[in-house]
């Protein structure tokens, strides 16, 4: 896990400033969606190797969610933008 | 500005001792300060920040985006929200935080040093800047730290957790034989 | 070996004397001097006990590899276990103990395992102590440990204080040698931000142990002047006694800075060690190199050590490890060290050089062997001689010293702790750091650099590439320049053929040659297994002596590379490091922060006894005289509340304004009830849901405002619900328009209950609060009768008449002095949590106890709330599944023992009358209960089986934990005025 994130707000911030709430790439589905969907939604998780997307709450900062990609294996962090702003990106 | 003195400050019984000469890092806890919390409505956020930013008696405290903690060391705060609503023309909410937070004051040569046993931000003056200000985590408490001088920072808060950061400062500044008491 | 302190030379202070005691014998040495050295002055040879065949053991190294000289420094709940005698400072008053030798160093009971060493072979407590099973853990565990022990933990309380600070720099210099001084001169000239750590308490590193000259000047004043530049500079920040223990991701490292070990009396203003993370933009690593031991027959007999020790004793603290000196090597630094101990007046006995031809120099006069080697040791706790073998020929050779060279192994571990491999570099004979990207470098010895000069310029040209890379210029110096060089080659010499007696490759883990020979044949040739089967690496020291030579007798064995073999992996931290320092200040009260509410003072003036509730400090009773126990207090309080009238803090709920047009909205599809249209004035009580469907938390909210709320959450869950606010309102709805902030600390905020409430508060409140004009669930901003301006809430957790009223912190509690002045003429209580709970279970209200995660809102009998007409809301979807809606879910109910003295508690499970406890006939469980003062006997609240369907059923209710077994009745979980007649008042 990376030691230090840079919050687009706040700057570069100890990871300890963060909460990790999980995985950011799949949106709530809609109230009629399938029980499959609804199922999927909020009970079954990936556990890759490599490239992921989450959710991190800067609790000790901006209180901001921020969406993390980084790499599980590498511990590299390839980008780190503001939750509403992609999750604004994810529906236009 | 004067206040009731029915209003206890959340650190009464820690600086009830007679006031110590200052040395020369010292902690000054603000008896009395006015603060509120701006929320900038959507697309109002650059409005609002420059119309509180053209007030230069009013210190503006970053929180989040289009968030900010204004400080004022002459408005009672009903005054302070009531002026920041005129200013902010309906562009935002305020949030009185007069008596949520506490503000303690450390300057001196060493304060860099005893924040650093604290928290985690580059606190040289090239990157965290004269009048820069930031949420931070003060080892297990959540601050608002803004640089008012080369030496001297303003950490704000939440008044339940006053008590534990003040012992938390002090400790951290004991080997710089860092004093404490209230500032006016 | 017969150790002395030379009549001149070295840096310690000869005119400061310091006295110091081991195993109680009083010994002198100097300022400057490690244990080590002055323990070798003193002629201390035997130092300790091996971990297995408790074989006499001596000082090998003078660095932080050493495995044998570990001692107990320091006495009762100061004392270190397992230090290393060769870094520890000395100090005046230093008391320090041998370990693992009972009942002395010289004569040792647990020796006798060295005469059973044929059956001690690797794997053998895998092999014995297989089984019987149950005989581990209460036989051979307990007899290994006590056999086998190194330093004994303290069980005292430390009384040390740590702390950690965190430091920011353009570079980190990893090692204060010759390379990592030029480094750090040329990178602090040019202006970068440099921090320079090591671990030694004098700056230099191999500066300080040779006879090399800079610039015309001796090293170690080369060394102290550059140290004294590097101070004057404002950017440059110089760490000594602190050793860098991890590198982690984003180039931060861990480091520990011994503050005041090394004094006698602490002074309680420093603390005793100090963690630092340092985050770096780049960073050196100029540790140095690692000399290696030669594994030959009898090699860990005290007088055995490694040359280059000899010559840093020698050179630096002005001490002579004997007086009859021999060497053995498959290098130059062998001859090295023969020249810096003649030029001092040693006699050396012999060289002995595994190689048959080398260029080196021996000092005038002494003795060189050739192709030559040593096969075996004599003597029993000290050296007395070498037998050495030559083209057949064995010779025995008198000497009280043995110096090993086997040449060098670059200290890379820092660049291997996160996941890359060091390289086996055929050229050097050596595994190098892998290249990790720019952020770590290694410079100098540490980069395979073997001679002063190449160091030197190694150090300006790292750190000038790096001052170019952060934007800053360096100045073009040139390297200072060494006079007289001493060249340095070696040949790799894993394994010496021909032992005579066990040749040891960890010292400190009794594993020799032929175990790992075992190792291999048994199947565990690969490096990990090897290391496991044998032990070998597994000390304290982590094999930073023995691992290469195990890899090099592997790959022997097995006819491969080393770079086949590979190493182990390479984890922080390099050296150990005290628990103490890595919890720094967290511990006791310090262990987390208090949190304090605005009427704790008040609470205090009213004698309130305090619980901690997560962080916060919540009043739990007010006892008063003549009350023996809390429950006298908590039951009077009730009684007081349901007769008269109580105040309560309940400044820890979370609070929460909500601002917006879109606020409304927002709330609606937080809540499963609805919220859309609560009328501005009114507050409604609200269920949240997590989107499992299960009840996440409760609460009130009220309309303050078109566009204004006031929410409030359970103290417990104010974080939580905080946060998932934001995650709701950022991630998944964005285009709401709706802001928030918590307002938790701003308000103190009190319950006044019971009938006289209203006559209470009217004194204090201007305006109409009759039930008319201020009926059940409603708000408003009010200003008290001294001006303060407050909210006013008509809600309740009682099932009283209550009132909960909020005014700015500060004016807590000189508003609740004036409510209990009030208050006095109708008998006002302070009551705190203990009585709020009991209230609160006579009412079957309801609390964590209750929504612990598992239990739907019909569950807990709030189906009704449930609004199905909205579009969404968090948890709807899954709300509706079968498990969820399913008739035999266990749902809320009441219990009252049908022997009104029996007692239940919380936690107790529900059986059918006549079943035996047993999973399949569990019925349900007790969530709450407590004792009723009203009602006069023990009530609960509990989850049963369809359990509203069940009224006057009798059941029975079995606590396993407390072997109680009583027969209850269900019932309503209301017990007291299921009519609501009090509360609507």
């Amino acid at each position: 896990m990376a030691s230090l994130i840079t919050c687009p707000h706040c700057g570069v911030r100890p990871k300890e400033e963060f909460a990790i709430r999980g995985d950011a790439s799949r949106g709530r589905p809609e109230p009629m969606d399938s029980d499959e969907a609804w199922h999927d939604y909020v009970y079954v998780r990936a556990n890759p190797r490599g490239r992921t997307q989450e959710h991190w709450h800067h609790v000790a900062g901006c209180r901001r969610f921020l969406v993390v990609e980084r790499d599980t294996a590498t511990h590299e962090v390839y980008s780190v933008v503001d939750a509403a702003e992609f999750a604004l990106r994810a529906t236009r | 500005m004067v206040r009731d003195y029915n209003n206890r400050h959340a650190l009464e019984q820690k600086l009830r001792s007679a006031p110590v000469a200052p040395a020369a890092d010292h902690l000054m806890v603000g008896h009395w300060r006015t603060m509120a919390l701006v929320l900038a409505r959507a697309d109002r956020e650059e409005a609002v920040r420059r119309a509180i930013a053209s007030q230069p008696d009013l210190s503006m405290r970053f929180a989040a985006p289009g968030e900010w903690l204004v400080v004022s060391e002459v408005e009672a705060p009903s005054g302070l929200v009531r002026r920041l609503e005129e200013l902010c023309d309906g562009g935002a909410y305020v949030v009185d935080q007069s008596d949520g937070r506490v503000v303690f004051r450390i300057t001196g040569p060493n304060v860099r040093s005893i924040l650093a046993k604290g928290i985690g931000l580059d606190l040289h003056p090239a990157t965290f800047t004269l009048g820069g200000s930031a949420n931070v985590l003060c080892g297990h408490v959540p601050v608002n730290l803004a640089r008012t001088d080369e030496d001297t920072f303003e950490l704000i808060v939440p008044r339940s957790y006053a008590e534990s950061l003040f012992d938390d400062l002090m400790r951290m500044g004991l080997a710089f034989d860092l004093t404490a008491a209230f500032s006016d | 070996m017969t150790g002395y302190r030379l009549s001149s030379g070295g840096l310690v202070d000869r005119s400061k004397t310091l006295s110091f005691t081991f195993d109680g014998r009083p010994l002198r040495g100097f300022a400057g001097d490690t244990l080590a050295s002055a323990l070798l002055a003193n002629d201390q040879l035997l130092v300790g006990r091996s971990f297995k065949y408790h074989r006499p053991r001596g000082i090998v190294s003078a660095g932080p590899s050493e495995p044998n000289a570990l001692v107990t420094i320091g006495s009762g709940a100061r004392s270190d276990a397992n230090t290393k005698a060769t870094v520890a400072e000395l100090y005046g008053g230093l008391t320090a103990k041998s370990q693992n030798r009972w009942p002395s160093l010289g004569f040792d009971v647990g020796a006798v395992n060295g005469a059973l060493s044929p059956f001690l072979g690797a794997g053998f407590y895998y092999k014995t102590f297989m089984w019987p099973k149950q005989f581990w853990e209460r036989v051979y565990e307990p007899f290994i440990r006590r056999a086998a022990g190194l330093g004994r933990a303290v069980l005292e309380r430390d009384p040390e204080s740590y702390e950690k600070s965190w430091a920011f720099c353009d570079l980190l210099v990893v090692g204060a040698g010759p390379a990592g001084l030029m480094a750090a001169l040329t990178a602090g000239r040019a202006g970068l931000r440099v921090i320079v750590a090591d671990e030694d308490f004098r700056l230099g590193g191999s500066l300080l142990s040779t006879s090399e000259t800079i610039d015309g000047v001796p090293a170690s004043v080369f060394a102290d002047r550059a140290v004294a530049e590097l101070q004057a500079l404002p950017n440059v920040t110089l760490l000594s006694r602190t050793t860098v223990f991890g590198w982690y991701d984003d180039n931060v490292f861990g480091a520990v800075e011994r503050v005041q070990k090394h004094v006698a009396e602490p002074s309680s203003k420093l603390v005793s060690e100090r963690v630092w993370r340092i985050v770096a933009k780049r960073a050196l690593l100029a540790t140095g190199a690692e000399e290696r031991p030669l594994v030959f027959g009898g090699n860990d007999r005290p007088g055995v050590m490694m040359a280059g020790a000899m010559t840093t004793y020698a050179e630096r603290y002005g001490v002579s490890a004997g007086k009859q000196v021999a060497i053995f090597t498959s290098g130059s630094a062998g001859y090295r060290t023969a020249r810096a101990l003649a030029a001092k007046g040693v006699t050396i006995a012999a060289i002995v050089d595994a190689r048959a031809e080398a260029v080196d120099q021996a000092p005038d006069g002494v003795r060189v062997i050739r192709s030559a080697s040593v096969v075996d040791t004599k003597g029993r706790q000290r050296l007395k001689g070498i037998v050495i073998e030559r083209s057949g020929f064995e010779e025995l050779i008198a000497c009280d010293a043995l110096g090993m060279s086997g040449g060098f192994s670059p200290v890379v571990h820092l660049a291997c702790q996160r996941g890359a491999k060091p390289v086996w570099s055929e050229e050097l004979k050596a595994f190098i750091a892998p290249d990790v990207g720019g952020g770590l470098r290694p410079v100098g010895s540490a980069n395979g650099v073997h001679t002063l000069s190449g160091c030197l310029s190694d150090g300006v040209d790292k750190a000038a590439k790096i001052a170019a890379d952060l934007g800053f210029r360096a100045a073009s110096d040139s390297a200072p320049v060494v006079d007289r060089e001493e060249t340095s080659s070696f040949t790799a010499l894993w394994y010496v053929p021909g032992a005579k007696s066990k040749a040891f490759v960890d010292f400190q883990n009794d594993v020799h040659a032929k175990d790992l020979g075992l190792a291999l044949r048994e199947g565990f040739g690969h490096v990990e297994h090897a290391k496991r089967y044998t032990t070998n690496g597994m000390a304290t020291d982590q094999g930073k002596l023995s691992n290469i030579n195990a890899v090099g007798i592997l790959a022997g064995m097995r006819g491969v590379s080393p770079a086949d073999v590979g190493t182990t992996t390479f984890r922080p931290f390099y050296t150990p490091v005290s628990f103490g320092a890595l919890a720094g200040t967290a511990r006791d009260e310090h262990a987390a922060p208090a949190r304090k509410s605005p009427l704790h003072g008040w609470a205090m003036k009213n004698g309130a006894t305090f619980v901690e509730a997560g962080l916060w400090h919540r009043s739990a009773w007010f006892p008063r005289a003549g009350e023996k126990t809390w429950r006298d207090s908590v039951d009077r309080e009730v009684l007081n509340v349901r007769a008269n009238v109580g105040l309560c803090d309940v400044s820890t709920l979370g609070k929460i304004e909500v601002f917006g047009p879109d606020a409304a909205e927002f709330l609606n599809r937080l809540y499963c009830n609805p919220m859309l249209k609560l009328p501005v004035g009114k507050a409604r009580y609200g269920l949240m849901l997590r989107e499992d469907g299960f009840v996440f938390d409760d609460g009130t909210v009220s309309r303050l405002d078109e566009a204004h709320f006031f929410v409030t959450t359970t103290t417990a869950m104010a974080g939580p619900v905080m946060a998932h606010m934001e995650y709701c309102a950022q991630a998944l709805w964005p285009a709401l328009e709706v802001r928030f902030t918590s307002s938790t600390d701003q308000w103190a905020q009190m319950a006044i209950a019971g009938p006289k409430a209203r006559a209470v508060l009217q004194q204090i409140v201007d305006g109409d609060i009759s039930d008319g004009a201020f009926p059940f669930l409603s708000v408003r901003k009010i200003v008290l009768k001294s001006g303060v301006s407050a909210r006013l809430f008509r809600i309740s957790f009682s099932g009283e008449l209550a009132f909960e009223l909020a005014v700015p912190a500060g004016y807590g509690e000189a508003v609740a002095d004036q409510i209990m002045e009030a208050g006095r003429p109708h008998d006002i209580c302070a009551y705190g949590v203990e009585a709020l709970n009991v209230l609160r279970l006579e009412k079957g209200l309801l609390t964590h106890a209750e929504f612990d995660g598992r239990v739907t809102p019909d569950d807990a009998g709030l189906g009704r709330m449930l609004s199905m007409q909205k579009t969404d809301f968090i948890g709807k979807r899954l709300s509706t599944r079968y498990g969820l809606t399913a008739a035999d879910r266990m749902q809320l109910v009441g219990l009252k023992p049908v022997d009104a003295d029996k007692d239940m508690r919380a936690g107790a499970h529900i059986l059918k009358e006549g079943t035996k406890p047993s999973t399949l006939n569990d019925q349900g469980w007790v969530s709450s209960a407590g004792f009723s003062p009203v009602l006069g006997h023990a009530i609960a609240l509990a989850f049963l089986k369809s359990g509203r369907e069940r009224y006057g059923e009798k059941v029975v209710v079995f606590d396993k934990l407390r072997d109680q077994e009583i027969v209850a009745e269900v019932c309503d979980p209301v017990f007291v005025d299921p009519q609501n007649a009090k509360l609507k008042a």
